[in-house]
């Protein structure tokens, strides 16, 4: 029973082999894309270099043909037949025959050198015999017949060594007869090969290019939060392979080569990675996660477009000017026009004058009507000053109003000269003169808005005078005209020592200059006390003193948050206030939609756009906003949010930082000298300024560029001279170099700036030392008689009157012993253009040659020497008259 | 397959041969301006090298009521063909201090011999911005230079020491170009056919375009008419 139940137990014997199959081909498939995937799937960066490379096999074979068809093929197969015959000439007998003997010889000559070796040795042993016989006292005549045996011995081995060397030079002249030749068509031909062996080169490279990760570490890079040592690794340019490849400089990405090559000559990746400037996730390999779009959480994803210059201020954020980077630099100098810094702490403005007027003597300027429609809206009298819009309420702007009229009737300023004194000039002068001083340099008005266009911001860097007349008293403008110092000693505007007439007619000029709007009639009661301190109040709150100077106000600090880790602030931690979200809108910035509210990105990016755009965006009913309203254009706002996104505290290691050395150091002061005093309002310097130019016909009639061979041109003491006191250089000009009452320190940081730049050191030397060369002087006159020079540079007294209209003279050449460099002069005449392009001074010498070939046989270096010597004694001379008259 | 053959080539040999001239006439309407006279006084060797009056080249109507100095060139379609530079030197000449022509057209890579022909200092000073600017002494009588352009552009040249002296120079990259001289016409030589369009340029009164089709007849004419203010 229990046997045949247990027969019956049922042994399986039903077939799964099915689902085995069925199973382990699952598995088998599975394995198979796993594999797929790992290998292919996400490693698209293989495909990449795969497409890559037959990108460059294919561009460099077009070029390779291309190079091929432009040489001269008769030319490289008269060269293949004239090599292999020059070849064949040193198989020819005679060459054969030379080369064996000189073996031969060559061999005599080791046996003759080596016996002539020995005879030396010989000599020297035999002499030290006879030496030691003759110190015992026993002279051995067999010695001394030895020594002189071992003598002759070396005379005739050296003879033997003679004779074979003058044999072997003998044949030498034979064989490289045939040699010199084979060896210069082989020169010829590679030279002429040398293009196409280089690409060839490079598509043996190509060819031969291994699949793999490219990767850069950079050990010891930063710091992590916890202030530890961390590494960064960049594989960027394992997609990103054609990035210094100019044949790529059309290709689509990620092939393409990088648009700013000059750039990596400073920062090159293959050392200095990519990621320190483009942000996003070196070590990932598929774009999403290296660019940061796929993950949300990679705190510094891919900066793109104008944005990616942020990254310059980590490492340069002590500077102003970066040439090679032109948004970063209009940003900065942004952010330093704008003053943004007056109430905001951000790096690298840390010491930066305050960018407004001080406020104490207003009374004197202005009537409290003006300042009190000023303080409502400034944007209303003058819609491109850098004032933003406060937008107070009429009680708050008259409460400001009323403490700005009681300090400045406190004030101590008065005019120079008594009342009335700016009576009588005429309107009509006082215009010509407007345009052609300077003024317009940095003042727009009217219709003339070069100096606005060609800078290209949305304010002005001085108050446009469009309606001037309207604003200030004719007594004030009449002292500020003669000297802005007297009533604000920190001023930038400088003294265009205008006489009395002068400036009375500026004066009628710009009074004529009204506002023909209807006048504020509003009444103003500014005398009462709670309106006085409701006006202190405000004045603190607003934080008016980071701008202006303001009695009372000293000990203010900045009123808002500070900005230097602002670019790391989280969207999260933003506050949107009543913004709708904008992301269904697609990508645009800001809308103002159709119910009367606004909608702005709700992003960092979104979130400072708004701002920038319109300050009190983000107030609600609880939270009150101060920060004023600015006008800024597009462009600004894109560059601005640029910069604030660079203010974060990431610092690389020292060792992966700009040097900022003394020398950039003193570039840097005089950058922000320059910029203080609008020096580039009219000089261009280093690329950037110089927008008065744009006014002239010419730009040898506007002020002159400033050229990085500035400090190599002019003697420093000159310089020191000149800025105190300017004098007139360029008889021509109409505009006039202004005072602008430098300190010595000032003064000193303008030497070292140009010194910098042309890379010089500050030396003290005697230029009125400097020797006269007699042997020059001659011809260096007779020179400048051929030359004609004085056609157009007096070199003496000018007599006015003459011929000659000041306006086609030339500097005077009796002031260039006294102000420029004698190196200098040498540069300029070689070619002017080069050191002043736009010159009206043209070259004389070219090739190495001057006009006249009776002197010096026209050898350019010896005439210019020549010139030189003598327009130097030309100043020498006047100088020492000055001196005897002293 | 003998004859097919000779027959592209003739084709082809016909097609590069159907040319023809581009002539006209520049009219001028209206005041001319009170021709400006200029005054030598700054250099006596200008001022010797003249008997008469001089008068400013900037406007110069002639006496058949016709405008000289105009420069007539071909602006528009000639597509992506080149064209040898001309074997000719064209010759430029500061001669009594005044600009000899006035105004001149050149092909790019052709020479441009400037000569100075008084015995004063003279420097040219090109007002190129395409082409690289060149300011160049030639202080005596008999100095030669030689220039080429590599770009096309219209330009100005002047002189520093001699205020009044001007001159205009076309750079093209073909040789369809005249200058219109005391009748006022000119002859664009040799214009492949197709449709073109012919530009006239002066110094004080712009340019004005036509359109012009050279068809296999090899005559065509563009006729312009400029207005003084």
């Amino acid at each position: 029973m229990l046997l045949e139940k247990r027969a019956q137990t049922p042994v399986e014997q039903r077939s799964y082999s099915k689902y085995y199959l069925i199973f382990s081909g699952i598995l088998f498939l599975g394995t198979m894309w796993s594999v797929w995937d790992e290998v292919r799937i996400r490693r698209p960066w293989k495909e990449y270099q795969t497409a890559y490379t037959s990108m460059v096999i294919e561009k460099l074979d077009s070029v390779r043909a291309a190079a091929a068809g432009e040489l001269d093929s008769a030319l490289v197969l008269q060269l293949r037949d004239d090599l292999a015959k020059a070849q064949e000439g040193l198989n020819s007998e005679e060459c054969r025959a030379a080369v064996e003997e000189k073996t031969d010889l060559q061999k005599e000559l080791d046996v003759a050198t080596r016996e002539w070796r020995f005879a030396r040795s010989r000599s020297d042993a035999a002499y030290y015999e006879y030496k030691k016989s003759l110190a015992e006292g026993k002279e051995s005549s067999s010695l001394r017949e030895d020594l002189a045996k071992q003598d002759a011995s070396i005379v005739q081995h050296a003879g033997e060594m003679e004779a074979l060397n003058t044999r072997i030079a003998g044949l030498d002249l034979v064989i490289n007869k045939y040699k010199d030749v084979v060896d210069s068509l082989q020169a010829e031909q590679s030279k002429l090969m040398a293009p196409i062996n280089a690409i060839d080169l490079k598509l043996e490279r190509a060819h031969r290019a291994p699949v793999q990760i490219k990767q850069v570490m950079l050990n010891d890079f930063e710091f992590t939060p916890f202030s530890e040592i961390k590494a960064r690794i960049d594989r960027c340019q394992t997609c990103h392979t054609g990035w210094s490849e100019p044949l790529m400089e059309e290709a689509p990405q990620p092939f393409k080569q990088h648009p700013f090559p000059e750039l990596l000559a400073k920062h090159n990746p293959e050392s200095f990675g990519c990621t320190p400037c483009h942000r996003g996730q070196g070590p990932a390999l598929t774009a999403g996660f290296a660019h940061g779009d796929e993950d949300h959480y990679w705190e510094t994803p891919l900066l793109r477009g104008v944005d990616t210059y942020a990254t310059c201020n980590t490492c340069h954020s002590n500077e102003l000017v970066l040439k090679s980077a032109t948004p970063f630099t209009k940003a900065k100098q942004i952010v330093y026009e704008s003053g943004c810094f007056g109430c905001h702490e951000i790096k690298g403005y840390t010491d930066v004058p305050r960018i407004g007027p001080p406020l104490n003597d207003l009374t004197a300027k202005t009537t409290p009507a003006w300042i009190f429609s000023w303080v409502k809206n400034p944007k209303d009298y003058n819609p491109h000053t850098r004032m933003p819009n406060f937008e107070f309420t009429d009680e708050d702007a008259e409460a400001i109003t009323a403490y700005l009229v009681k300090i400045g009737n406190e004030s101590e300023y008065r005019t120079m000269r008594p009342k009335g004194s700016f009576a009588g000039g005429s309107a009509t002068a006082g215009k010509r003169l407007f345009e052609s001083v300077g003024c317009q340099a940095c003042h727009t008005l009217g219709e003339n808005q070069v100096v606005r266009q060609t800078r290209g911001t949305s304010y002005d860097i001085a108050p446009e005078l469009t309606r001037v007349g309207s604003k200030v008293s004719p007594d004030w403008l009449f002292d500020w005209l003669k000297n802005p110092r007297h009533y604000n000693p920190e001023t930038r505007m400088p003294s265009l020592r205008l006489t009395d007439e002068e400036a009375r007619h500026l004066v009628a000029f710009l009074s004529t200059q009204k506002d023909d709007r209807p006048a504020n009639t509003a009444k103003l009661d500014l005398q009462n006390e709670e309106r006085i301190l409701r006006g202190d109040r405000l004045i603190r709150e607003y934080g008016c003193s980071g701008c202006h100077a303001i009695k009372g106000m000293e000990n203010e600090g900045k009123v808002s948050v500070a900005l230097s880790d602002f670019g790391r602030k989280k969207y999260e931690q933003m506050d949107y206030g009543d913004t709708k979200e904008l992301s269904r809108y697609g990508e645009e910035e800001y809308v103002e939609l159709e119910d009367g509210t606004v909608g702005v990105q709700h992003t960092w990016a979104g979130w400072v756009w708004g701002k920038l755009k319109n300050a009190r965006q983000y107030r609600t009913d609880r939270i009150a906003q101060k920060m004023p309203l600015f006008a800024f254009s597009d462009e600004e706002v894109r560059l601005l949010r640029m910069f604030l996104l660079s203010m974060t505290r990431d610092v690389p290691l020292p060792a992966y930082q700009h040097v900022f050395d003394k020398r950039m150091q003193d570039i840097e002061e005089g950058r922000r000298l320059t910029l203080r005093y609008n020096c580039v309002q009219c000089h261009a310097v280093e690329d950037r300024g110089g927008y008065v130019v744009a006014q002239y016909e010419e730009p040898a009639l506007g002020p002159p560029l400033l050229p990085e061979s500035q400090g190599a041109k002019v003697q420093e003491a000159w310089l020191h001279s000149f800025l105190k006191a300017p004098s007139t250089i360029r008889p021509w000009l109409e505009i006039r170099m202004p005072t602008f009452s430098l300190t010595d320190a000032e003064i000193s940081k303008v030497t070292k700036y140009f010194l910098g730049l042309s890379k010089q050191d500050l030396s003290i030397r005697d230029y009125a030392a400097t020797p006269i060369e007699e042997q020059y002087l001659a011809p260096g006159r007779k020179l400048f008689e051929v030359y004609q020079c004085a056609k157009c540079h007096p070199t003496g007294n000018v007599r006015p009157g003459g011929e000659v209209s000041a306006s086609d003279l030339a500097p005077n050449l009796s002031l260039a012993a006294g102000r420029l460099k004698p190196e200098w002069i040498l540069d300029w005449l070689h070619d002017p253009s080069k050191l002043q392009p736009g010159t009206r001074m043209p070259a004389y010498f070219y090739e190495g040659k001057g006009p006249d070939e009776s002197i010096f046989q026209g050898d350019a270096e010896q005439q210019i020497k020549a010139l030189k010597t003598y327009v130097w004694s030309l100043g020498a001379r006047q100088r020492s008259v000055v001196a005897q008259t002293r | 397959m003998k004859i097919a053959a000779v027959g592209i080539a003739t084709m082809c040999l016909i097609g590069t041969l159907v040319a023809g001239d581009v002539t006209g006439k520049i009219a001028f309407d209206g005041q001319a301006p009170k021709p400006n006279r200029i005054r030598m006084n700054a250099d006596p060797v200008c001022m010797k090298a003249h008997k008469d009056a001089v008068v400013s080249e900037e406007v110069v109507v002639n006496k058949n009521g016709t405008l000289k100095n105009v420069l007539v060139y071909v602006k528009d379609g000639l597509g992506g063909k080149t064209f040898p530079a001309g074997k000719n030197k064209v010759v430029f000449d500061q001669i009594g201090c005044v600009y000899e022509p006035h105004v001149l057209g050149i092909q790019t890579g052709q020479d441009l011999e400037v000569l100075n022909s008084d015995p004063t200092l003279h420097n040219v000073h090109s007002l190129s911005k395409v082409n690289t600017s060149f300011n160049q002494a030639m202080p005596m009588k008999g100095m030669k230079l030689t220039k080429k352009f590599d770009k096309v552009e219209n330009f100005k040249v002047k002189c520093e020491v001699h205020p009044w002296m001007s001159a205009y120079i076309g750079v093209f990259n073909h040789p369809f170009f005249a200058v219109t001289g005391d009748d006022g016409s000119f002859t664009l030589k040799g214009v492949p056919a197709g449709d073109y369009t012919v530009e006239a340029w002066h110094e004080k009164y712009g340019s004005q375009t036509a359109k012009v089709k050279v068809d296999a007849s090899g005559k065509a004419t563009a006729d312009f008419k400029f207005t003084g203010k």
